[in-house]
């Protein structure tokens, strides 16, 4: 009989994981100061304050209307992408895959900071757009509607890769009978593949909602001079409003977001109700084929450039600009202030190199090493119809709710006060706890969400010809969901590569990270040279995600 | 690398280089320091490193980190860059659970480095230099003033000519409103919620003279923008996108203008704010005597020089030469600068009460101006 009990371990370890740091964060909302100052008090007080607070109320609202934007705009042209991508004879599909993801990768300060230099006030587009029509353009893009625009078309790399990951091992057989009975490519989209992949957009809706929640770099720059805070800069504030951090207001906004949580899994837990009727990996041998589009190839095909062009191109271009000049704007002729100085200067910054060796180690194998983990918690749970697994729902949500600076706070904490952990606080080991704590939902999801689209017969098979669970996981279940692992691993790879926020207490020497050298630059206003090092980042990542998309990384068939 | 952290595997190492390696000569003993230094050094390149904790960016201190090493060639600094807040949390939350790893900690934001004194995280250490530098710069042989930075105005010359641009607080309030529309939206400074060397300053300002509120009532009138990032506002204003900065960091706005020729930097003459980055040696260092030593290494001539000259932090010592000097800066302003006093009254602007009541204030003079 089947031994469930290291399922129930695992899913209790997972449960702990997560569990710790989001204990330390409730006991610390009760607390008058930092939980290991001899000062500190217990109170509800500050529960009374973020509520009473119209700053609050205004952040919440701004974060609401982000988060619907994005679920509005993002999935269903995440969806759409995915399907043109991966269904249809769309032309440029090749190279077009690498550039989808780097906007995954990019650091929103870098992103933002490229949409002023290209259409802020004094960017280069508006200026030609004065130029040539004699009038100041009809953009600000420092008001809400730019943000909104700008943080869902940023966020379609997300939904795509869910939706995308599912789309592939959909067989052709149920698609082709809708045509030969006489459907048209969207009566086929919509009646027959869009049910199938159901699932993940669901899955993608929800946590493109969660990720709106927690919205920190975006805001920041673009909301930063007129005072438009959302949830996570709101919280940000308490580091420096009441002159020491305040920990206990920063724990209380972090409490409110995870209360949103709720609502939203039980969302998620009505639209996967039928979850069984999805699997689409049977034992019948199918091919996939493509969809041909016909004349509306190209409508496609400039739909996609269109968003290439607005979200990778124009933030890239400002960057890749201001990386060449010594200054910018309508005061300066561009040909005047021409140089390459920025990237010698580069050159001679002696933590570039080791910087960029830590970010590919921790993407790279720390990502490795987190997908197994994803792994594991995926296969404890699937199929499994215990409370516990329903709980883990719920949970892994969680520490997403902590914005990157949080979570990387609590996880220092975390380290730093249990005796065992201690050593290991300032590593590349912690970084990779908080990393992986912290895209936990993600990983798992698209891990989950593979996992469950291979037929339970198969599995089922496996048994009846007496395969231990060891061995339906190992030969049958994880070969044939290999797209979503190796779609979980890429994303890892792209979130951990620009991540900077969750490791600044777990930074030692040694072990700084792509983002640190970034920051680091601009707050000494080295805006120039950090613009050379963006455009260098994103040249060799998005190389090497080339490279691999070419080698053997083939995330279809 | 990260076996070299564990103690006794250094040490043999160390003792194995020592062993098969003709003894470099120990460091040299500046000229004027105590007999018994040599001994201090000697104990300090037998630590082999100083971990320091600071918020001064990797770009600007390269300088003085290299010239240290050319100096004490034994010693290793290990440099780590944590921006003010965070780096208070990482020190506080680090020496709570008694693993402070930090030898010495340098931080620009001076109310929270004074706090580490009132904690007991500083060590009591008279440092070498002490008689060179100025008597005020220190403070209980606990914390010490390494650089003296001014705050300074920031403009845009091709936006606000040389000769209209106003030089104090009082002509900056009555030119902005008297130039409301073509200001509007074009001026920059911290907000003081936002960050904590913002408020700091205008605090400073606030204590200096009353002139700061009729300047607050005229940045409501411009709809001025409020940042917590220099290199943001430097940015911007070097784009155009805005044409005046109020309470610029010296060395920031003086690097700018050096890059940028439209750019031009004014040292308010009613009265500039001097700030310090200070240092703390720290009661738990782990590398005691190389922190001594490389304290006074930023304190001695040689590293002053550096610090001004090189790094283009503002040399607190008298004696070195050079524009971005207190000698330089004092010749050419005098009684202007008014230097920030390093004391107990420091922890007076982390007081959350006050700074409620500075908030409420400089909100209610913002909307007097619109």
């Amino acid at each position: 009989m089947r031994n469930d009990f290291w399922r129930t371990g695992v899913v209790l370890a997972a449960a702990l994981f997560i569990l710790a740091p989001v204990g330390l964060i409730v006991w610390q909302s009760f607390l008058t100061d930092a939980f290991f100052s001899v000062r500190a008090k217990s109170t509800v007080d500050t529960y009374g304050f973020v509520l009473s607070d119209s700053g609050f109320w205004s952040a919440l609202k701004n974060t609401v209307i982000l988060s619907i934007g994005m679920v509005l705009f993002a999935v269903p042209l995440g969806s759409l992408l995915a399907f043109l991508m991966v269904r249809t004879d769309m032309p440029g599909r090749k190279w077009i895959e690498p550039a989808i993801f780097l906007p995954l990768f990019m650091s929103p300060m870098v992103l933002a900071f490229g949409y002023i230099v290209s259409i802020g006030p004094s960017g280069f587009w508006s200026v030609w757009w004065e130029r040539l029509f004699g009038a100041v353009p009809f953009w600000n893009v420092y008001s809400m509607p730019m943000l909104v625009v700008v943080v869902a078309l940023t966020h379609v790399p997300h939904v795509y890769i869910y939706v995308s990951t599912a789309l592939r091992t959909v067989p052709s057989d149920l698609e082709e009978a809708a045509r030969v009975a006489g459907g048209s490519p969207l009566t086929v989209a919509t009646k027959v593949t869009l049910p199938l992949v159901w699932p993940s957009i669901a899955v993608s809706a929800v946590l493109v909602a969660f990720l709106g929640f927690e919205l920190f770099g975006l805001p920041y720059v673009l909301g930063d001079q007129d005072g438009r805070l959302v949830l996570a800069t709101y919280l940000y504030k308490f580091n420096t409003l009441l002159g020491r951090p305040a920990y206990q207001m920063m724990a209380v906004v972090v409490i409110f977001i995870m209360l949103i949580t709720l609502p939203l899994v039980i969302l998620q837990r009505r639209m996967l109700k039928s979850a069984q009727r999805y699997s689409t990996i049977g034992g019948k041998a199918t091919r996939s084929h493509l969809v041909p589009l016909g004349k509306w190839k190209w409508v496609a095909f400039a739909g996609v450039l269109v968003w290439l062009y607005a979200v990778v191109l124009l933030p890239l271009s400002g960057v890749a600009l201001r990386s060449v000049v010594t200054t910018w704007g309508p005061l300066v002729a561009i040909r005047d202030v021409l140089t390459l100085d920025n990237y010698h200067k580069l050159a001679d910054l002696p933590l570039i190199r080791r910087s960029i060796v830590n970010t590919l180690l921790l993407a790279f194998v720390g990502g490795f090493a987190s997908l197994c983990v994803y792994a594991l918690i995926g296969l404890a749970s699937h199929r499994s119809r215990s409370e516990s697994t329903k709980v883990l729902d719920f949970l892994v949500l969680l520490p997403r709710a902590m914005p990157g600076i949080v979570a990387g706070l609590v996880v220092f904490w975390i380290f730093l006060f249990v005796p065992v952990l201690k050593p290991w606080v300032a590593s590349l080991g912690a970084m990779w706890v908080a990393y992986t704590l912290v895209w936990l939902p993600f990983g798992l999801r698209l891990v989950s969400n593979s996992f469950s689209q291979v037929g339970r017969e198969l599995e089922e098979a496996a048994h009846v010809t007496g395969a231990g669970q060891a061995r339906v996981a190992k030969d049958v279940i994880l070969p044939l969901a290999k797209h979503g692992l190796l779609a979980a691993w890429l994303l890892s790879f792209l979130l951990y590569a620009r991540e900077y926020s969750t490791g600044i207490f777990l930074m030692g020497q040694g072990n700084e990270v792509m983002g640190t050298m970034l920051v680091s630059l601009w707050n000494g206003g080295n805006i120039d040279v950090a613009s050379s090092l963006a455009v260098v980042n994103t040249i060799v990542i998005a190389g090497g995600i080339a490279l691999a998309l070419r080698l053997g990384v083939r995330l279809d068939a | 690398m990260s076996f070299l952290k564990h103690p006794a595997l250094r040490r043999s190492l160390l003792a194995l280089m020592a062993a098969t390696m003709p003894s470099l000569a120990t460091a040299e003993t500046p000229a004027g320091y105590p007999a018994d230094y040599a001994q201090t050094i000697a104990k300090a390149e037998a630590e082999g490193s100083v971990v320091v904790y600071a918020n001064t960016e990797h770009a600007a201190v390269e300088p003085i980190l290299a010239d240290f090493q050319k100096a004490f060639p034994k010693i290793r600094v290990d440099y780590i860059e944590i921006k003010a807040a965070d780096l208070f949390s990482r020190i506080s939350s680090e020496a709570a659970a008694g693993a402070l790893k930090a030898d010495m900690v340098w931080s620009s934001a001076m109310d929270l480095q004074f706090q580490m004194v009132e904690d007991g995280i500083a060590a009591q250490y008279t440092s070498a230099e002490k008689a060179a530098v100025p008597e005020w710069s220190n403070w209980g042989d606990k914390i010490y003033g390494i650089t003296y930075e001014p705050v300074v105005m920031v403009y845009n010359s091709k936006v606000v000519s040389d000769a209209e641009m106003p030089t104090t607080r009082a002509s900056l309030a009555k030119w902005l409103q008297e130039n409301k529309e073509r200001m509007k939206g074009k001026v920059a400074t911290y907000d003081p919620e936002r960050s904590g060397l913002g408020y700091f300053a205008v605090s400073a300002d606030a204590r200096n003279s009353d002139d700061l509120w009729p300047l607050v009532t005229a940045f409501g009138a411009v709809d001025a923008k409020f940042y917590t990032s220099t290199g943001t506002m430097l940015e911007k204003i070097s784009a155009g996108e805005h044409a005046i900065g109020y309470n610029i960091i010296g060395p920031y706005a003086y690097l700018r203008a050096e890059r940028d020729p439209n750019v031009k930097v004014v040292v308010p003459k009613d009265y500039t704010v001097v700030l310090s980055r200070l240092a703390i040696v720290t009661e738990q260092a782990q590398h005691p005597n190389a922190a001594r030593v490389f304290l006074d290494y930023l304190l001695s001539k040689r590293g002053q020089t550096v610090v001004g000259n090189e790094a283009h932090l503002f040399a607190i010592r008298p004696d070195v030469t050079g524009k971005a000097t207190i000698a330089g800066l004092s010749a050419e302003y005098g009684d202007v600068l008014k230097p920030v006093a390093i004391g107990p009254d420091l922890m007076d602007a982390i007081q959350p009460m006050p700074r409620m009541d500075f908030f409420r204030k400089w909100a209610d003079a913002l909307k007097a101006g619109k």
